[in-house]
Parts: structure tokens; C-alpha cells; sequence
């Protein structure tokens, strides 16, 4: 999906009625991303207990005073798993991102700049990434580089890259064609210089929207690589790890240690959606 | 308020009200953990064998977690799964009973001539699926198969020096030194009969999927439909019409814990030898399920290596004191598992069993099932004595088992003041400390659920040996001259007083923290019954006993 996409749903819609219906939903998804930012840097003052603190007088104990969210199979307490599973579930879809969108706009922005052969090879390549399905891409990866948290989160950057790549060079491609860029090229300004310095903090806004919109994507491609065991390991609290290390429960009836973190995981990423589009909205109107 | 707005608001509430119910609902099920354990546990029979069937049964649909990688029991490969499939169409010179007792069976009987020599007497008038009557040369050519470098169960024959026919129907083993353990270890793959002549037509062929079987059992096979099923059926010529196979045709799947537990419940399976012991919670409480145990030599252990952390065996001692094994059996296996005072399960107790049990159970005093405050202070006191320590590390892969006593002895060290941590190991690389003395230096603690294919305790405790394989603490002289005493000892009760030693030996040098003993469990549909429960089974043909239950 592109931004245009975005900005022709904005068009459409009568601007007062959306000021209206979003605010509720937005300011929810808002405090939502703000608890799970929360809970990520001030975890060890939050949490009620250590994330590695068995207890094994009280495996799979139910919700109650002692442990709000109950306790997973070796007594450990849900709640302060899952507060201390943001830290290593947010800053791990932050570095994916960080990763694929040093690589994405460098192709897109070099392939919108140069065009002829350059664009053509680098679309191709981007093409091929495509090819293959994300999940599979990371899993041949982790094959090679041994698994591990960094090598999950570079695995599944890769992946990304060509999303943020077509996407830059989209965009940059309708910067390009603006006034002002021949105008600096008439002042004489390098390629490099012209990029870095004008073209980028332009095509930033844009940029940003969208990728927030990818976080929630991202956040789940790495819970579910956790889920398979390629990313974070034991005792780590991600919460796709939880998820995995609750399934043991599943088939003795003790749904709670791996539907708690799952429901985590979805709220977390229909929050960051919600606020993604309505961010990349407004980016969009400004720009 | 607009009745809009109040209606959205109705709407988060019980959004927000549902989520709770839900969350609440999840923790603990409908009972805690401690009594759906509790309950599970009531419903478990504790046999030796599910009640003997009355009726015949058309066809059956077994399960088990994998597919086997050959169904050649002498390939390295061959594993449990090729026990529980082969052990229906293959026999045994002697054959395990459900109770662990060992019988004459394609062996009409034997005898210690000399403590050295045992001859056996080829039973008459068996027949291999071929059609073919088995011979006394059949049986001197499927012992040397067996014994050959590279076998699966090649170290079960490392004393013996010859076989030989010696008479039509006689075959005569020689070994280097008596060995009463050889015996028991007949009534597994290495007391099975081959056809030759069919081994070697098949060539590579045999065991795999494009290949037939060469045995004498009650079941043939029928196909191994690679990737999805095994069938067997019930063999039409088989030598003993009396324990013919009650039921007519077998499939065997493979599939995950949670498919296999679906399966029995809505009536896809009529049973399976659980691996997973902890889904039978689920399965005893089914209202067309029933779950039974029986004694099995699996206990699940934490192994010590060289690399020095618990090279004090006061450390050792004090870790044993101060670990939960209740909690590693509720955690890791519903509450189904047995503490563990040794490290083989009273399966091994093929004789002289309530001698065993009493030994057994003075060996608790060094390994509580939950540790009491006198424990944890006694071991406190062995770890004040040991002085300074270094850092213990404990190595888990991540799978249940491991990873819950990983944490269970990282847990007992935090209360005695020991430093532990854990770390992680791929699943695939794990199981490379046995053979790999580099690998084993990254950690002090390896667990594995170790079992035997032979009833009788000195089967395991040889591993105490300063050679053994599995152990890198234990080197003790005294120890390896009892090991050899034991093994040539051929009376049952004196050499039961020399295994009870041995186990007090092997308890005091801890080269194992034993754990949690691990049953064989077995379910089944409620139509069906006759199967063993002890860890006969793999074994002993348990598919020829599965049938209807009487009205």
C-alpha cells in the first residue's frame, strides 16, 4: 500500500467527520503504545517480580492477589513477564526497522536518483527479495548464521528492505520531479549533498508514517520467529517466546501463559496500526 | 450522554469485562494445577498390563511422536519408535513379560554349561514370515549381525568370544567371562532371530520403506508408507497359534503431542505409548480415554561433566539435597512423573524386586522428592565445607524436560548459595556432549531422560565404570571390580546384593543428580484394552495382546 493510497482514503473522508470518530480509538491505541513504552523502560521498578524467578510451589497458579495474571509452568509470574517482555519485543521490531530502512532507503532513494540501468538492476534485485516468502527468507538466514536474537532481527530486516525500498523510491521519485530539486542542481549542488541535506528531511514525514505502520507488522514477524524457536531463547520474556514456552499448558487445559502474551501481541500491533495510519494521515496532508 | 456514546461505552465495558473473564478463566482451567494433577493422577491405573482382551479387532489405529528412521533394529539409527514397531513382528531368543520377568521363547530353553559357555536350544517348527523354518544358522548369523562393530547393541556382546552351531538344533555362546546381564539383554534387539536369506536379498533395501521384514513375530509388515503410516497385519502362518495376534491389521501414525491427544479423544486412535507423559491429564479425564502406567527403567537425570564446577561431589550432594523433584514432575510432567532416587527406574527390577524397592528407597534420604528446611540446611553445611566455588553452569535446549530442571536446579542452588546459570544449546547439537569432550566443557550440567533395554539394574550400573561412556566423575577401582563381579554373578539374589551395592556406590559418587523418574504410560480407547503398561512393550510384541474388551 502506498501513501497515495492513504492520502486518497483522507481525501474521501469528510475531514469533521473523521476529527469525530477517531479521537476515542486513537487516544486508546495511544495509551496503549504509552503503557507498553512504560512498562518497556521502567520494567525492573514496575514489575512485581523477577521475569527468572520460579517458584515451583506455584506452577500454573490461577489469576489472584499474589500473581494478577496467574503463573506459567515453573511458578513464574505472567505479569512480570510480560512487563518485562517489552523491552526485548518493542527494541527488537525498533531495530528491524532501523535496519530495513538503512538498507530500503538507500536502494530507493540511489534507484529514484540515478534511473536507467540502476533503477532496473536494483528493482530487480528488490523483485527477488520478494520472491520469497519473508518467514522462509529469515528461516534460510538463521540456517546459515545460527540462530539468535541479532541474527533474527538482521534476517527479518532483509526481509523488509524491499517493502521500504519500493516505497522510498516511490516517493522520491515525486519529490524528484518538484521545482525546487532542479533548483538546487542549478545552484550546483552535489548529488550526495542534495539528497542528504533536501531531498531526505522531506521525504521523512511520508517515510515515517508508513514506517509505523510497518512496526506492528514487525513486531509480529518477530514474535513469531521467537515463536519458532530462531529469535530470542529461554529465559528471555518476549512475548512470542512466551507464547511458545506457554503451549506446554495448552494440552493439560492451562490456556492463560500462552493466550495472555499472544493477546499482548495483538493489542500491541492493532494499537500500533491504528496510530500509524492516523500519523501517516496527517504526515501526509502536511507534506 | 448521547445514545451513541453510551452504547460505545457499553460496548468497551464488555469488551473490556469479556477480556478479563477470559484471561481469569485461562490461568488455571476449571480446577488448580494441583488438583487436575491430583485428579488425573486417581484415574491412572498403575499395572503391569492393561485387563486382557476378550474379543478379536478388525483393524487399529495407533500413534507415536515420530517416524522411525529405519525398521532395521541393528542400524545405529533405530530408536524407540523402531522398538514399538518392530517388537511386534520380530522375536527373541528370550522374551521380557509385561511383569519384566524373562521367559524362553524362539530359544526353547538355555543353560550355563560352564560359567563361560551358554547353550541354547533352537525351539522346532518356527517359521519366518517367509515361510521359511527358522534355523540354528539363522541364529548364529543374527547374533554376529548384532555383535558386529558398528550394531546398535554391539556392546551387548563385548564378552563374548564365540557363537557357533554345535548341534542341529543347538547354538553355543562362548564368552571371555560370565556375563548374566547378556541374558536379560537377549530379550532385546540383541537376542533377535534374522532370516538370513531374506536379510541379504533385500540388501540396502532392508529396513527401509521398500523393504519387507525377516522375523518370526506375531504381526508382518504390510507397508511403510513413507512420511505417513505403517501398517502391519496379523501374520497368517505364525508358529504360536495360541498367542496369535488379536488383532487383524495395524496402522501406525506418527504426529505431535497435541495432534495425537485430539486423536484419542475424538475416537481417530484407539492409543498410543504417550513420550509426553504430561498429556494424559488431558486424556484420563476423557470420557472415552483410559490412561494406565507401569514400572520403566526412563529417569530423567542431570549429568555431571569435567569442566569442574561440581567437581566437589559435596557440591553435588548438596544440589541433590536441595532439588524440588516433585515440582520438576508437576512442572514437566503433570504431576504423572515419580521423584527419582537413581538413575534407572524400577522397570530395571526384573528380579528380586522388593529388595530393589528397599534399597531404592533408603537412596531417597540423599534425594527428597521436596526438600525439607533439615535438607536445605544440611546442604548449606556441604556447601560451607566445599570452601570456594566457582559458578555453576547448567545447560538446557529449550524443550520442557531440560528447561524445567535446568530452572529446578538453578532454583536449588540460589537456596543453598551457589552460583548457577543456564545456558541455551540448539536441540539438534544437544545431545553431543555424550560423545564430545570439547562440547561437554561448556557446561556442568547436561539432562537427558536415560533408559536401558535390559531388566536388571547392573545393566545400568555398569555405566559407573571408569571406561563407561556416559559418565566422566566416577573412577573408582573398587567400583569397576564390582561392576565385573556383578556382571559374571549368575544367581538372581546374590547378584541383586552386588547391583544394590553398586547403586549405593554410584549414589554416594553422584556422577548423576537423578531427578524424576518417567513411567510408561499408556492410553487407550475405551473399546480396546490387552496392551503391557511397563516398558515391556518395546520388547515384547504388545500389538499381538491389543483387542476388544469384553460387554
Amino acid at each position: 500500500m502506498t501513501i497515495d493510497t492513504f492520502g486518497a482514503q483522507v481525501a474521501s473522508a469528510p475531514a469533521v467527520r473523521r476529527r469525530r470518530r477517531s479521537p476515542w480509538t486513537f487516544r486508546l491505541c495511544v495509551a496503549i503504545l504509552g503503557v507498553a513504552v512504560a512498562a518497556a523502560v521502567f520494567a525492573p521498578l514496575v514489575a512485581p517480580y523477577a521475569p527468572d524467578s520460579t517458584d515451583f510451589s506455584a506452577i500454573w497458579a490461577p489469576p489472584g492477589p499474589a500473581h494478577w495474571l496467574g503463573t506459567d509452568q515453573l511458578g513464574r509470574d505472567i505479569l512480570s513477564r510480560l512487563i518485562h517482555g517489552a523491552r526485548p519485543s518493542l527494541l527488537g521490531a525498533i531495530a528491524l526497522l532501523a535496519f530495513a530502512t538503512a538498507l530500503g532507503v538507500l536502494i530507493g532513494v540511489v534507484a529514484a536518483w540515478r534511473r536507467g540501468w540502476v533503477d532496473t538492476v536494483l528493482a530487480r534485485l528488490t523483485d527477488v527479495m520478494f520472491a520469497f516468502p519473508g518467514l522462509l527468507f529469515v528461516v534460510l538466514i538463521i540456517a546459515v548464521f545460527d540462530r539468535g536474537p541479532a541474527t533474527a532481527v538482521i534476517g527479518m530486516g532483509l526481509a523488509f528492505a524491499p517493502l521500504i525500498a519500493k516505497f522510498t523510491r516511490a516517493i522520491a521519485l515525486e519529490e524528484l520531479a518538484r521545482p525546487y530539486v532542479d533548483a538546487y542542481r542549478l545552484q550546483g549542488v552535489g548529488g550526495v549533498q542534495l539528497v542528504a541535506r533536501y531531498l531526505l528531511p522531506n521525504l521523512m514525514p511520508t517515510l515515517v508514517g508508513y514506517l509505523v505502520v510497518l512496526f506492528g507488522e514487525g513486531l509480529m514477524s518477530l514474535a513469531a520467529l521467537n515463536f519458532l524457536g530462531f529469535g530470542s531463547q529461554p529465559p528471555s520474556s518476549e512475548w512470542g517466546l512466551m507464547v511458545q514456552e506457554g503451549r506446554a499448558g495448552v494440552i493439560q487445559g492451562f490456556l492463560g501463559p500462552a493466550l495472555i502474551p499472544g493477546l499482548t501481541i495483538a493489542v500491541v500491533v492493532v494499537a500500533t496500526n491504528v496510530v500509524g495510519v492516523r500519523l501517516s494521515d496527517k504526515l501526509a496532508v502536511r507534506t | 450522554m448521547t445514545k451513541q456514546r453510551l452504547s460505545r461505552r457499553l460496548a468497551a465495558g464488555t469488551a473490556t469485562c469479556a477480556t478479563f473473564v477470559l484471561v481469569a478463566g485461562c490461568g488455571g482451567s476449571a480446577a488448580s494445577p494441583s488438583q487436575a494433577a491430583e485428579q488425573a493422577r486417581q484415574k491412572v491405573q498403575l499395572v503391569d498390563s492393561t485387563p486382557a482382551a476378550t474379543g478379536p479387532l478388525d483393524k487399529a489405529t495407533w500413534f507415536m511422536p515420530k517416524e522411525p528412521a529405519t525398521l532395521d533394529l541393528d542400524n545405529d539409527a533405530a530408536g524407540a519408535t523402531t522398538d514399538t514397531v518392530m517388537s511386534n513382528i520380530c522375536e527373541r531368543l528370550v522374551q521380557v513379560q509385561p511383569d519384566l520377568t524373562v521367559k524362553p521363547w524362539l530359544a526353547e530353553k538355555y543353560e550355563w554349561k560352564t560359567p563361560e559357555t551358554v547353550v541354547f536350544t533352537i525351539r522346532k517348527g518356527v517359521r519366518f514370515h517367509s515361510g521359511n523354518e527358522m534355523t540354528a544358522d539363522d541364529v548364529v548369523w543374527s547374533m554376529n549381525r548384532h555383535a558386529a562393530d558398528g550394531a546398535n547393541e554391539s556392546d551387548e556382546y563385548e564378552n563374548v568370544s564365540k557363537v557357533e552351531k554345535t548341534g542341529p538344533d543347538e547354538v553355543t555362546v562362548t564368552m571371555k567371562q560370565s556375563d548374566a546381564v547378556f541374558m536379560k539383554a537377549l530379550a532385546g534387539t540383541g537376542g533377535v532371530v534374522l532370516e538370513r536369506k531374506a536379510v541379504e536379498d533385500q540388501g540396502d533395501a532392508f529396513g527401509t520403506p521398500s523393504g519387507d521384514d525377516a522375523c518370526t513375530g506375531p504381526m508382518e509388515l504390510k507397508a511403510w508408507d513413507s512420511g505417513r503410516q505403517i501398517v502391519l497385519t496379523k501374520a497368517a502362518n505364525y508358529w504360536n497359534q495360541e498367542r496369535a495376534a488379536k488383532t487383524g491389521e495395524l496402522t501406525i501414525r506418527w504426529a505431535d503431542d497435541d495432534a495425537v491427544v485430539n486423536s484419542l479423544l475424538t475416537g481417530e486412535a484407539d492409543g498410543a505409548y504417550l513420550e509426553n507423559i504430561a498429556s494424559a491429564t488431558r486424556l484420563a479425564g476423557g470420557p472415552n480415554t483410559t490412561v494406565s502406567q507401569g514400572p520403566d527403567t526412563r529417569v530423567w537425570s542431570s549429568m555431571v561433566t569435567e569442566r569442574g564446577g561440581l567437581a566437589d561431589v559435596r557440591l553435588r550432594k548438596a544440589l541433590s539435597l536441595a532439588l524440588d523433584r516433585d515440582g520438576v514432575s508437576r512442572a514437566a510432567l503433570a504431576g504423572l512423573g515419580v521423584p527419582a532416587a537413581e538413575p534407572v527406574g524400577p522397570g530395571a527390577w526384573g528380579y528380586e524386586a522388593d529388595k530393589f524397592r528397599a534399597a531404592s528407597e533408603k537412596l531417597a534420604a540423599g534425594a527428597p522428592a521436596k526438600p525439607t528446611p533439615e535438607n536445605i540446611e544440611a546442604a548449606k553445611k556441604l556447601v560451607a565445607e566445599a570452601g570456594a566455588t566457582q559458578q555453576i553452569v547448567v545447560a538446557s535446549d529449550g524443550t520442557t524436560g531440560r528447561d524445567v530442571i535446568a530452572n529446578a536446579v538453578v532454583d536449588a542452588a540460589r537456596k543453598i548459595g551457589l552460583d548457577a546459570r543456564i545456558i541455551q544449546i540448539p536441540p539438534q547439537q544437544y545431545g553431543d556432549y555424550y560423545s564430545d569432550a570439547e562440547f561437554r566443557k561448556q557446561a556442568d550440567l547436561f539432562t537427558d531422560d536415560y533408559f536401558i533395554s535390559k531388566n536388571d539394574p547392573v545393566g545400568f550400573y555398569k555405566n559407573g565404570a571408569s571406561d563407561a561412556t556416559v559418565q566422566w566423575v566416577l573412577k573408582d577401582p573398587e567400583y569397576d571390580a564390582l561392576v565385573k563381579q556383578a556382571k559374571a554373578e549368575l544367581d538372581d539374589a546374590k547378584r541383586a546384593d552386588l547391583a544394590i551395592d553398586l547403586a549405593q556406590r554410584w549414589a554416594d559418587a553422584m556422577p548423576w543428580l537423578s531427578v524424576v523418574q518417567s513411567p510408561t504410560t499408556v492410553v487407550l480407547a475405551g473399546e480396546v484394552t490387552g496392551v503391557p503398561a511397563s516398558g515391556a512393550f518395546r520388547n515384547y510384541p504388545w500389538a499381538a495382546d491389543l483387542g476388544a474388551k469384553g460387554k
